[in-house]
């Protein structure tokens, strides 16, 4: 296994209340209500650009400066209006920053708000303790208590996280090819179907960060939890169902799958080989990402995310043998290494990447990965066109080898250096 | 408390950040938990800087309150070591500021060879334009020098920064301006000024502050403690710019008076053309052919800043000679002001009474002397369903909103948005504001004998598609979000219209038939005025006969 390195958490990045932006689509008859400040909710509003739809089915119970000296929030008035205007069957009361200060009691007040036909759910999501994607994992952690209890001999999988309709409907259908018996889908898309949970149940994690939901069902409910790879790119989607059959006592065989997967991504995995790429820290899938690009014949130059869980991500670790890994990364400690070595490929989140560009480097968001259908074998072709549209369209352009194209508009631009010419 | 879905208004995080972005060697450092840097990609997406913004999030994280560690020191001695600015602006966020902790004490700890401001902003008190307003003045305070004034006629050009609302092409503009008039430009700030600029400040004859938001606080300080007189108005439409111009030479010109400098002389107007021959302006001539006759039944509403707000009002009713339906503005701080420069332009309406600003954060709108005050676009969209005027001009979120009531919106004002960061020249300011304002309002409404031909045939002949060609749907998030399944499905969810709940008249299928000739474009507005008028006509079915009687009515 590769060993961790741990520095100081100064990267760029978003806070938890980032997730609300797919999992209220996700969870249909949902309401995300985040008790929050003008901050948090210029923070989704720019991040996700989805606040522009005048209605979404999420929005910032703002604290203003004479709501700092009440001892409780009050949110009646507006949980109210939520019910009226969205009839929601369940609703998210999500934590930020200042309220977390303020030591508001978010537990007590979720259940004071809640009403038998309409649950408040208190989910931690504060940018105090929680980054981007992480806050799925509260949010799920939210809804166990739905989760109605399975009788030990009910052996069906839960497939643990949010994906799409669309890829949900594959991994049903492949885990029926395979005689794999499907229980359902945490988070499911509607808030009354989440699936029946028991010792007999195996869960199958889709998504690399929501190991504390992982291990609280493991212990709580006795659930066995799949030690595999997570399902991106033919490889790791090859390991995750032949782990995942040999929990149900079925022996299955993909490597002929795998094989044919790997062919149909030629074009894509010849323009990778001995490409050396850099992932900088932002959405909690680097190592899974990092472990695909390495089976496809890159060289990782290093690997960083905000949280590593040893024993979640044992096997994507175990994978990156010998991949310079680090855990809450520093940003300008990762400039110096790019500058040193030179990737072929840096993987930077929204803030950073025109910048690194800006440096001479080919740079790619990403956040893109946190919304993109990538898993499982159908989502390994939209996976590896990820990493090589950028490779190509900057192989098409002329080097910009004269600073004056990107002396830009800002005054403080450090110009331009070509590692090119 | 209310739900916040949408703001106007950045913080004053953001205000900070603006500023120091703009600036050389400048570095803002927020003491803030991780999900803050969020203000980080506004910058490198909308304004695609090749370089870092100058801002650093020193994070703050649950862990290091349990322990009582604080990373500021260390995070400041990072950015010295690596960028080695002249100044780094701390403040601290709407959480950090509940801690009390003491930054001046904890910056000074770091021992920075840098000079360090602790800009004590409170995000409870103030937003993004109050915020970076409060800063640029503290900072002309803190570096401009007395120094004696230049050789030659020169003026500073106060105001424009980092994520303004089209400067760039507006300093463009009138740098080109200065340049006609053999004018040299002392400094510009913030945007590109070092503190060695902001010294030289004192330097200039005058002082253009034309925003209302940002610069002109700083003016009148140099102006008090200096001397140095200050044109604060927005040249914004044709008149304005020429009413403008002549000001400044007079100001100049009394200065050079004053200091026995060389004066300075207005050239002819065909100078300020682009090419160098031609009006200054389409804009005059424009408005007085045959084929804008139809903007005299036009009429607008105009919401966002105070001083795009207060220019484009004018000018769409001086220089256009549109009808004015309403005006507003989301800058409380700012209402009287943009109040009293529309008395005369404004409709009455029956919520006047209300002569002074109210604060409007807790939710109510407002009314000051007719104009819309308020910082919650719900508000804005209603006004707008209500007078169903033939043109908005407001921001991207009026423009949103628009698209559901099928009326035609230009943006005029900020907050920017990736559409405002477009790669041409589109100022707002000066005879070639003029021109594209002019332009954008022309191909944003139905006009001339366009407009004839579809009330004559429907939308006989006229080949649009019900639902392709139109911009639903593909709305560009704020900060162009990779695509996204998910994005396309919050697109289709549109919310509900935002017609008051009256009881809706029936249609009978005839009169719905007939009303489906109507181009779909103005459809929407005709079926709300038919029902409207059904309405108040005690009607509850909209025969063919209702219909007609509805379109003598309101004129076709
Ligand atoms: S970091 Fe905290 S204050 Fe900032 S947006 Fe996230 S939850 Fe809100």
């Amino acid at each position: 296994m590769s060993a961790i390195q741990k520095e100081d958490g100064l990267y760029h990045s978003f806070c938890g209340l980032t997730c609300v932006g797919w999992l209220y689509q996700k969870i249909k008859d949902s309401f995300f209500l985040i008790l929050g400040t003008h901050t948090c909710a210029h923070l989704l509003q720019n991040a996700l650009g989805v606040m522009i739809f005048a209605r979404p089915r999420f929005g910032v119970a703002l604290l203003e400066e004479n709501d700092l000296s009440k001892p409780q929030p009050e949110l009646e008035a507006l949980i109210d209006e939520i019910r009226a205007d969205h009839k929601p069957s369940v609703i998210f009361l999500l934590s930020s920053c200042t309220p977390e200060v303020m030591k508001v009691e978010f537990d007590g007040l979720a259940r004071h708000l809640s009403r038998p036909d309409l649950p408040v759910l208190f989910v931690p999501a504060s940018g105090l303790d929680y980054t981007f994607s992480q806050a799925e994992d509260s949010v799920l952690q939210a809804l166990l208590p739905f989760c109605p209890p399975a009788s030990p001999d009910d052996r069906r999988v839960v497939f643990l996280g949010s994906v799409n309709d669309a890829i949900a409907d594959d991994f049903a259908l492949e885990a029926a090819r395979l005689g794999i018996p499907v229980a359902g889908f945490l988070p499911a898309t509607h808030f009354h179907e989440l699936p029946p949970i028991g010792p007999g149940t195996v869960l199958a994690p889709l998504q690399p960060y929501l190991s504390k939901v992982a291990t609280r069902l493991a212990r709580d409910r006795g659930a066995t939890l799949l030690n595999s790879l997570f399902p991106f790119g033919p490889d790791g989607t090859r390991a995750f169902w032949e782990d995942l059959a040999r929990l149900f006592g079925l022996n299955v065989d993909l490597r002929e799958r795998e094989a044919q997967a790997w062919s149909r991504l030629a074009t894509h995995t010849e323009l990778l080989r001995g490409k050396r790429v850099f992932f900088t820290a932002d959405t909690l899938m680097e190592l899974p990402l990092a472990r695909f690009l390495k089976a496809a014949g890159c060289e990782i130059v290093e690997c960083s995310s905000p949280y590593i869980h040893k024993k979640f991500h044992a096997r994507e670790l175990a994978a990156l043998e010998g991949v310079p890994v680090f855990e809450q990364p520093n940003f300008d400690r990762q400039l110096r290494t790019i500058a040193a070595t030179q990737p072929d490929l840096v993987i930077s989140t929204l803030g950073t990447t025109n910048p690194l560009i800006g440096q001479g480097v080919v740079a790619k968001w990403s956040t893109e990965f946190a919304f993109m259908p990538i898993h499982g074998w159908a989502g390994a072709g939209t996976l590896v066109g990820m990493f090589t549209k950028a490779l190509r369209r900057h192989a098409k352009l002329d080097p910009l080898d004269d600073p004056v194209w990107s002396a830009g508009l800002m005054p403080g631009a450090i110009p331009l250096v070509s590692n090119r010419s | 408390m209310r739900l916040a879905l949408w703001m106007y208004e950045g913080t004053a995080h953001h205000g900070v950040g603006r500023i120091a972005n703009s600036m050389q060697k400048v570095h803002a450092v927020f003491h803030a938990p991780q999900g803050d840097d969020y203000v980080n990609p506004i910058f490198t997406m909308l304004e695609r800087t090749p370089a870092f913004p100058q801002m650093t999030t020193s994070v703050v994280s649950g862990r290091d309150l349990a322990q009582g560690t604080i990373r500021l020191p260390e995070t400041l001695r990072q950015v010295e070591a690596k960028l080695h600015p002249d100044l780094i602006i701390v403040c601290a966020s709407c959480s950090t500021i509940l801690l009390q902790e003491d930054l001046e004490v904890v910056a000074a700890n770091a021992h920075t060879q840098a000079e360090v401001l602790v800009y004590d902003a409170n995000p409870y008190r103030m937003a993004e334009v109050l915020s970076a307003d409060g800063l640029f003045t503290q900072l002309t305070k803190r570096y401009a020098r007395p120094q004696p004034l230049t050789a030659r006629p020169s003026v500073n050009i106060i105001g424009p920064a980092s994520l303004g609302f089209h400067v760039r092409t507006d300093l463009i503009c009138l740098r080109r301006i200065m340049q006609t008039l053999g004018v040299q430009v002392n400094v510009i700030a913030p945007l590109g000024a070092s503190l060695a600029d902001m010294a030289r400040l004192p330097a200039a004859w005058l002082n253009i502050a034309p925003y209302r938001e940002l610069g002109r606080k700083a003016a009148v300080y140099l102006e008090e403690q200096f001397g140095t007189p200050a044109l604060y108005d927005a040249p914004i439409g044709v008149q304005p710019t020429l009413a403008w111009l002549r000001r400044l030479v007079e100001m100049l010109n009394d200065v050079g008076a004053r200091v026995d400098g060389p004066a300075v002389d207005l050239p002819p107007l065909t100078a300020f053309s682009l090419d160098g021959m031609s009006a200054p302006s389409g804009v005059p001539w424009f408005a007085r052919t045959a084929d804008m006759d139809s903007f005299s039944s036009k009429n607008a509403f105009v919401f966002g800043d105070a001083t795009h707000t207060v220019g484009i009002v004018k000018f769409l009713h001086d220089e256009l000679g549109m009808d004015i339906a309403g005006a507003g503005t989301y800058l409380a701080h700012e209402a009287g002001w943009v109040a009293e420069q529309l008395v005369g332009y404004l409709p009455p309406t029956a919520d006047q009474e209300s002569p002074t600003a109210d604060r409007t954060a807790h939710g109510q709108p407002s009314s000051v002397g007719g104009l819309l005050v308020t910082d919650r676009f719900q508000d804005v969209a209603a006004r707008i369903a209500e007078l169903q005027p033939s043109l908005v001009c407001g921001t991207q979120m009026e423009r949103h909103s628009c698209r559901k009531l099928d009326i035609p919106c230009i943006v005029i004002a900020p907050p920017t948005h990736i559409e405002n960061h477009l790669l041409g020249y589109r100022p707002m300011l000066g005879f070639d504001g003029a021109d594209v304002i002019a332009d954008e309002v022309y191909t944003t409404t139905t006009l001339g004998l366009e407009k004839h031909l579809i009330d004559l045939f429907g939308d006989a002949g006229l080949e649009y598609e019900e639902n392709g060609g139109q911009e639903i749907g593909q709305d560009t998030p704020a900060l162009d979000t990779p695509p996204s399944q998910e994005n396309a499905v919050a697109s289709g969810a549109l919310p509900h219209p935002l017609t008051p709940k009256a009881q809706t008249p029936t249609w009978t299928p005839d009169a719905q038939a007939m009303l489906k000739k109507v181009p779909f474009f103005v459809r929407g507005r005709v079926q709300r005025n038919v029902e409207k008028y059904a309405t108040e006509q005690g009607v509850s079915d909209i025969t063919v006969d209702v219909l007609q009687a509805a379109k003598e009515a309101l004129g076709g």
